[in-house]
């Protein structure tokens, strides 16, 4: 009963925090670029508005199955990552799971979606998902080593262990092991699929990217699924480098910091093409994170 | 007749298995004076004859459709069983006499396919017999070590020793592997050979060289912890092989996704797969052969199943080309859901095992402090989801693009059983990770001296730095997938299926039968723009071949050149060396 209720909790607070925290994103943008920009509430009202369309549109049954697919793998995702430490709320089944297996699960439901922008028969959806795989294969390998960094400096890969060894503010993860930080901000930015690394499913890009062909409620389920899954991301790397948090409001608190961290890097970028993006990916934050390497584990290794 | 004679070839192909159910203490005579063979199962043969009593049977199955290619059965028989003599020997007597009937039974089962050409086959057993000659090589260098021809480890030898050894018996064994730049027999061989073998190579055969790496690493007793110092928390001698399985996996993933045919395809993921394999084995902790032999068991049952799905589609439409495919999914549903399995095993996403053998590796590379190593294994293991990706799109998504492809009929049932049963296992081991670990890794583990890995119960895998539990994670998704789907069909309004498959959002254009539609043979083709991947693509070894080549005939010219030109003086100078030499010895009083 308790997992359930949980579970429940976890879903709903993703979700809320989710479209907050993107209805401030677009007012933010409006504002920095001098428009009176939507309220806080657009984005609950867009998901609400594509959830009731009476007509949606499908291209046989794996077109319908990969959205669900998609949501799946999102909820599984917000129920591995724990998003408080020292309670019994909102844990779900993180202690069943570790770092790595979060890290994969949030590309299942996108590979999943993947099957049914191909069946869709769009080519310029397939080549969005194309795109959407290489930028991923761009930005997985700094932002891994990112965590791997970090998964040595604690020598697990359970999250419940990074988080419980941040135990004061000298302690935290970004205080402790501030290149593994740098190396993985960019990364993640890419991986929120945040400006300057969003050429994927741009407006203006290849007609749509991987959303082409969706519309009526199947749209309505990949933004929900985006939203959730990017605050499971903003709450994982709360957990790993600021300590994790003890109560929801000091979640909010430490995730809407790292969120307008994010945005104010994406705000001043213009946007990369892919192979840039990758290119870029490979060279400044892996080059970081190399640096970061041989600094942390050969040098201590060869002095001792 | 007929039937009794294709009920004795299913036999062969179970008798891996059975042996592995029968086979009890060991067998042992004396072959000449001084030599003795000896058959036993050791716990790690015994992990390979698992893996041989999976592929054997369930590749033989698809092979009895109808019209039957005697000569291929019958060289099969020599080959399972040539395997088979290769796992239980005890002695590198019976060891070679096994690779050499593998080899050659292998190669002429190759030699079967309509489509193999000269080159290929000439390429396929020139680096089989280089394999197999740097093999007796290393049998008879360790033989004037030993003294014996027994298997076991070795004591009081050199460092120069060991390395000799190690060199001759390793190339033999990355040769059968495939690795950098020991590869180019791979992937035209696997391409030409017919279609079932395919499988049956690259699920079988290229483990025997897994094999052997792991049993040459068992010949030096210090080699899994120390050999030749650590580097960081790994043995330094390891590191130089985790490189090359590494950078075999990148240039091979990069390679694979740039193929235009799916068994071409398979077999550079065959490579790229092999290379994680090689990286675990250079690990050498118990983590990291733990992954390694738990990626060789996925590896085989996914490329078994990838391989038997593909060669239902080329027998069903004789296309063999991404863009002479598409739209198959609702034509072969069952291949696709084995295509669909297979690459999610292959890609290593969970909650199938791949995702645990890979788990397993990485932990083990972090546990070394071999995070560079970590970085490059990423790429690859990332850069992979494209070719997956295109592997299921380019045949059963987006738009059928030939005739065939149209009109095609789901595989034949014995072609589906195979699969069915392979995805069952991939679907079996997704929920409880920890089996194969408890089964079938430990007592290998055990009997190599080190530490187990095995948890509490067959749903975790557990490390030392925290695991997962396979049950929690696919209920946990089988149940959000339900709910999703539940709720949204009971949201209100309706769904229906789009008019024609031109029915699609095209830039505002209305497309027609003769728009191309199908991405398929483009996909990947991007990439090149990509500095480092486009370094890679353009760079072939074939130009290293060439090079080699270049320098043989070189160094041959000289040799000729000393003939060519006057030998009589050249015999003199030897006999007056050898006269010299020998009154110099003589006057030492050597004689």
């Amino acid at each position: 009963m308790h997992a359930v209720v949980d579970s429940l909790a976890m879903i709903g607070v993703s979700y809320v925090m989710g479209f907050l925290f993107y209805g401030f994103y677009r007012q933010f943008n409006a504002r920095v670029q001098r428009r009176w920009g939507p309220t806080i509430w657009q984005n609950l009202f867009d998901n609400m508005k594509f959830f009731f369309k009476s007509e949606t549109l499908i291209h046989g049954p794996m077109f319908f199955f990969g959205p669900m697919i998609i949501m799946a793998g999102a909820f599984t995702t917000v129920l591995f990552v724990p998003f408080l430490k020292d309670s019994d709320w909102l844990q779900g089944f993180s202690q069943y799971g570790n770092l790595i297996l979060i890290i994969y699960l949030l590309v299942v439901g996108p590979l999943g979606n993947a099957l049914a922008v191909g069946s869709s028969g769009n080519p310029f959806g397939v080549m969005g998902v194309t795109r959407g795989l290489t930028r991923l294969m761009g930005l997985e390998v700094p932002f891994f080593l990112g965590l791997a960094m970090v998964m040595l400096q604690h020598e697990t890969a359970s999250v419940h262990a990074i988080m419980a060894a941040q135990d004061s503010l000298a302690h935290w993860g970004i205080v402790t092991n501030p290149i593994a930080f740098c190396v993985i901000l960019l990364p993640f930015i890419g991986s929120q699929h945040g400006a300057p690394f969003d050429v994927v499913g741009a407006p203006v890009e290849v007609y749509a990217g991987p959303r082409v062909e969706f519309g009526g409620r199947l749209l309505g389920v990949l933004m929900t699924q985006r939203m959730m899954m990017s605050i499971a991301k903003l709450v994982l790397l709360v957990d790993l480098f600021l300590g994790g948090a003890t109560n929801i409001l000091v979640l909010i608190a430490k995730a809407f910091s790292l969120f307008l961290l994010t945005t104010v890097i994406s705000m001043v970028f213009p946007r990369l093409k892919t192979e840039q993006a990758v290119d870029f990916f490979w060279k400044v934050p892996l080059g970081l994170g190399v640096l970061g390497v041989i600094l942390t584990v050969w040098l201590p290794s060869w002095s001792a | 007749m007929s039937a009794i004679l294709r009920l004795l070839f299913l036999i062969v192909s179970l008798s891996p298995g059975l042996l592995l159910l029968a086979w009890d203490g060991s067998l042992s005579w004396t072959l000449i004076d001084g030599v003795r063979l000896s058959l036993t199962l050791t716990p790690l043969a015994g992990f390979f004859m698992v893996l041989l009593a999976v592929a054997a049977p369930l590749v033989a199955l698809p092979m009895l459709r109808r019209p039957l290619d005697w000569s291929s059965l019958a060289l099969y028989v020599p080959l399972v069983l040539g395997m088979e003599l290769l796992l239980l020997a005890g002695d590198f007597i019976s060891f070679f006499i096994g690779w050499e009937i593998m080899t050659w039974s292998s190669y002429l089962l190759l030699l079967r396919s309509p489509r193999a050409d000269l080159e290929t086959s000439q390429s396929y057993i020139l680096f089989n017999l280089a394999s197999a000659f740097l093999l007796l090589a290393g049998i008879l260098f360790y033989y004037s070590l030993s003294g014996d021809f027994r298997i076991g480890p070795l004591a009081g030898t050199t460092f120069g020793q060991e390395l000799i050894l190690a060199v001759l018996l390793g190339l033999a064994f990355l040769i059968k592997v495939g690795t950098l730049p020991l590869h180019i027999w791979v992937p035209s061989s696997y391409d030409q050979a017919p279609d079932l073998f395919s499988a049956f190579l690259s699920g079988a055969i290229s483990k025997m060289g897994v094999y052997g790496l792991i049993l040459l690493l068992t010949l030096f007793p210090d080699a899994l912890t120390s050999l030749a110092g650590r580097l960081l928390e790994g043995p330094a001698a390891g590191y130089l092989l985790a490189w090359i399985g590494v950078v075999t996996s990148v240039v091979a993933t990069y390679k694979a996704i740039a193929q235009e045919d799916m068994k071409r395809l398979l077999a550079y993921s065959s490579i790229a797969q092999v290379g994680y394999i090689t990286t675990a084995i250079g690990v050498g902790s118990s983590l990291a052969l733990a992954g390694a032999l738990y990626l060789a068991l996925v590896h085989t049952l996914v490329k078994v199943l990838l391989f038997i799905s593909v060669a239902g589609i080329v027998l069903q439409t004789g296309q063999r080309r991404f863009k002479d495919l598409g739209k198959l999914i609702e034509r072969m549903p069952v291949s696709f859901f084995g295509v669909l399995i297979g690459i999610i095993g292959l890609a290593g996403m969970p909650p199938l095992p791949g995702f645990a053998a890979k788990y397993l590796i990485f932990v083990s590379l972090v546990d070394a402090r071999w995070l560079l190593l970590l970085a490059a294994m990423i790429l690859a293991s990332t850069a992979a989801f494209i070719y997956c990706y295109k592997l299921i799109y380019g045949p059963f998504l987006g738009h059928a693009n030939s005739p065939q492809a149209r009109e095609a009929r789901e595989a034949p049932l014995i072609y589906l059983v195979p699969q069915v049963i392979l995805m069952a296992l991939l679907v079996l081991f997704g929920f409880l990770p920890g089996l194969p670990v408890q089964v079938l890794i430990d007592p290998v583990l055990v009997a190599l001296g080190m530490e187990t890995i095995g948890g509490a119960s067959w749903a975790e895998l557990t490390t030392t730095y925290g695991g997962y539990d396979g049950v929690v994670l696919m209920l946990v998704f089988i149940i959000a997938f339900v709910l999703v789907t539940g709720i949204f069909l009971l949201l209100r309004g309706r769904m229906h299926r789009a008019g024609s498959p031109y029915d699609l959002s095209y830039a505002g254009e209305v497309p027609t039968e003769g728009t191309p539609l199908h991405y398929g043979a483009g996909m990947g083709r991007e990439l090149h723009r990509i500095p480092l991947v486009g370094w890679i693509l353009r760079r072939g070894t074939r130009g290293f071949y060439l090079g080699l080549a270049g320098q043989m005939r070189a160094a041959a010219a000289l040799l000729g050149s000393l003939y060519v030109g006057r030998p009589q003086i050249w015999i003199l100078i030897a006999v007056v060396v050898f006269a010299a030499s020998l009154a110099a010895q003589s006057m030492l009083g050597g004689l």
